[in-house]
Formats: C-alpha cells, sequence, structure tokens
C-alpha cells in the first residue's frame, strides 16, 4: 500500500513512515486489548457482586464491583510473571 | 485511492454513525445474555412472569450502573 512506504521523499504529510505505522498499529493494538480486558471484568463482577437485580445498587453490590475492579487489575501482571 | 479522501467529513460521520450503531448492537447483544441468564432460572413460559420482568428490567439499569463505576474506577487508577 503506497501511503505506508517510508517518506523520506518528504512527498506529502498523509505518508506515514514504518515505524509511525509500526507505532500506530501498537497503540491500536494496546487499546484493544485493553477494552477486550474491560469486558471480561464487566461480565464477571456483574455475575459475581450482583445475584439479584434491585431498583439500586446497593452499598454491599457497589463495593463488591470496586473490589472486584481492582482485584481483577492486578492479575494480568500476576500472570504474566509466570512466564 | 487518494489518501485525502479518508480525510473528508462525510466519511468520518458515516464511520462515527456505523461506530455508534456497532456500539448499541454490541450492548444490546450483552445485556440480553448477560440477563437472560440472572433473571430467566426455571423453564420459560409462554410470556414473562411480573418479576421476571422487573428483574430484567432491573438487570439492564444495574449493568448500565455498574459499568459506570467500572470507567469511573479505572480512569482513576489510571491517573495514580
Amino acid at each position: 500500500m503506497d501511503s505506508f512506504t517510508t517518506g523520506s521523499s518528504g512527498s506529502g504529510s498523509s505518508q506515514l513512515s514504518t515505524d509511525q505505522f509500526i507505532d500506530q498499529m501498537k497503540a491500536q493494538l494496546a487499546q484493544a486489548y485493553a477494552e477486550e480486558f474491560l469486558e471480561i471484568v464487566r461480565e464477571k463482577c456483574f455475575d459475581k457482586c450482583i445475584t439479584k437485580p434491585g431498583l439500586s445498587l446497593s452499598g454491599s453490590e457497589s463495593s463488591c464491583i470496586s473490589r472486584c475492579v481492582d482485584r481483577s487489575s492486578r492479575l494480568p501482571v500476576s500472570l504474566a510473571e509466570l512466564f | 485511492m487518494d489518501p485525502s479522501a479518508l480525510n473528508s467529513p462525510d466519511l468520518q460521520r458515516f464511520l462515527n454513525q456505523e461506530k455508534e450503531k456497532a456500539m448499541v448492537n454490541e450492548m444490546v447483544a450483552k445485556l440480553t445474555s448477560v440477563c437472560w441468564d440472572k433473571c430467566i432460572t426455571s423453564t420459560p413460559g409462554n410470556k414473562f412472569s411480573s418479576s421476571e420482568s422487573a428483574c430484567l428490567s432491573n438487570c439492564a439499569q444495574r449493568f448500565m450502573d455498574m459499568t459506570m463505576i467500572i470507567m469511573k474506577r479505572v480512569q482513576s487508577m489510571q491517573e495514580t
């Protein structure tokens, strides 16, 4: 694809260098991974914390969700340390 | 393809609309799946009982409440 070749000829700012393209892809990937992870957190925390949906979130449900999110965000780091 | 066409406002507007539609679709699908599991515990009858209806409605709203809490929490974690 022409727009992704090295723009060292200076022929227009709409052309990305390979490095810029790679950086952009990395950023988008990181974003996608983060969103996917949050999806899982949402599902699991709802499962565990809200057993009978009421007319509003009770205090215990809210604190359960907070704890669940905190604990879940530590899990990928601990798992990564295994490798 | 002329790269400047990628910046056209029409295309941007279209992409944003499609993105929003996709997000809404995804939310509806998720709520349906999650709330069905949570609220329809016995064999489904030929219509929802009043307790099932109430549960489904509450479930959808509490799920949205929870989404807000999670987003705020993640934001504050990123700021520290």
